[in-house]
């Protein structure tokens, strides 16, 4: 009797099944490490813009909490809002000032308001800009508004550059 | 008759490891670093424009060193480095190469400037309004530090009282040419 029962199969119908999870745990763990490579540990958000490529540059310096301009092939925006529209290049005749060719009127008018409404925040008062621009634009386009920029009070300007080639 | 149950303990078995809360975690973080990594990179490059305001100005004049160095882009003649020390000008012209800027070449004839000129961290930048802007941000990688780690100019670290070491050239970059018409 004892031998009967040493020989009785251990059938238990209610026992969950056991996953084997062991190759899935090892992918995970080879994610995890990928994804923690590529954390983003600078503090401010930049989305890239449509039309616009990044030159890139060697620099090491994290971006700072600042007031987003972004210069693509077609427009001039502020954070996402359109200021102003480019074309060739370079800007419509209309935005600049007649006398002063290097000053964006609506860019002025956008930076100076910026800076009368939220002046108590620390970026705008020291005049910190974050400049996104294109890399094939010329100098001439960019000068203009960092000109703009200058003139609105608005002197540190900070360029985005994208890591690596 | 009561007889004590001898307790097995199989010392080859082995033993398995309960990977579930560890699969749990890794479920939950892998969508976190997921929306928070970044895939492109970017940084930034740090300059400081010009600004008309009376205090600027003083500053300027306020500083000691009367030496001044200027890079000079046009797209047809190349890059000029122009040296102001005492009233004095001094250019040293790079010219292109095969129709391109020739960044090795301005590098070492940068690296030749600062150790004339340790001192100067500022470089001011007068580009012609034809350059495009990838070529700007180049010559500003190549002033900003010397590429061969070898390399180092002595800074005077008035914390320490004494001579560091650095492999920075000119970091400080001033869009000098903004406010020309």
């Amino acid at each position: 009797m004892s031998r009967r029962r040493r020989y009785e199969p251990n059938l238990n119908k209610n026992s969950t099944f056991t996953l084997n999870i062991t190759s899935m745990t090892d992918m995970f763990t080879i994610m995890l490490v990928f994804l923690l490579q590529t954390y983003s540990t600078s503090d401010v958000q930049i989305n890239p813009e449509a039309n616009l490529r990044l030159p890139s540059s060697a620099s090491m310096l994290n971006p700072t909490e600042a007031v987003k301009i972004s210069l693509s092939q077609d427009a001039l925006k502020i954070d996402d809002t359109k200021i102003a529209d480019v074309k060739n290049a370079d800007f419509l005749p209309q935005d600049l000032e007649d006398k002063d060719t290097n000053f964006i009127k609506p860019l002025f008018a956008e930076l100076d308001k910026l800076a009368k409404s939220s002046s108590d925040k620390a970026h705008i008062k020291e005049g910190r800009i974050l400049l996104q621009a294109d890399k094939e634009l010329p100098y001439q386009t960019l000068r203009k508004v960092m000109y703009t920029a200058s003139m609105a009070g608005f002197p540190q300007l900070k360029l985005v550059t994208m890591v690596g080639d | 008759m009561r007889r004590m149950r001898k307790v097995k303990i199989n010392h080859n078995s082995e033993f398995e490891l309960d990977l579930a809360p560890l699969l749990a975690v890794m479920v939950k973080l892998v969508p976190v670093l997921l929306v928070s990594s970044a895939f492109v990179q970017m940084m930034v490059i740090e300059t400081e424009l010009p600004q008309v305001v009376n205090e600027a100005i003083q500053r300027q004049e306020k500083q000691d060193i009367p030496t001044n160095i200027a890079l000079e882009v046009d797209a047809k003649d190349g890059i000029n480095i122009v040296v102001t020390e005492k009233g004095k000008d001094q250019v040293e012209n790079v010219p292109l190469k095969n129709g391109a800027f020739d960044y090795e070449g301005l590098h070492q004839k940068l690296i030749a400037v600062k150790k004339a000129h340790p001192e100067i961290f500022k470089i001011e930048l007068n580009p012609d309004g034809k350059v495009p802007y990838s070529e700007v941000v180049k010559i500003m990688d190549e002033a900003r530090q010397a590429r061969d780690v070898n390399v180092k100019f002595p800074v005077f670290d008035a914390k320490q009282g004494k001579n560091v070491e650095t492999n920075y050239m000119f970091p400080e970059i001033v869009f000098a040419n903004m406010m020309e018409g």
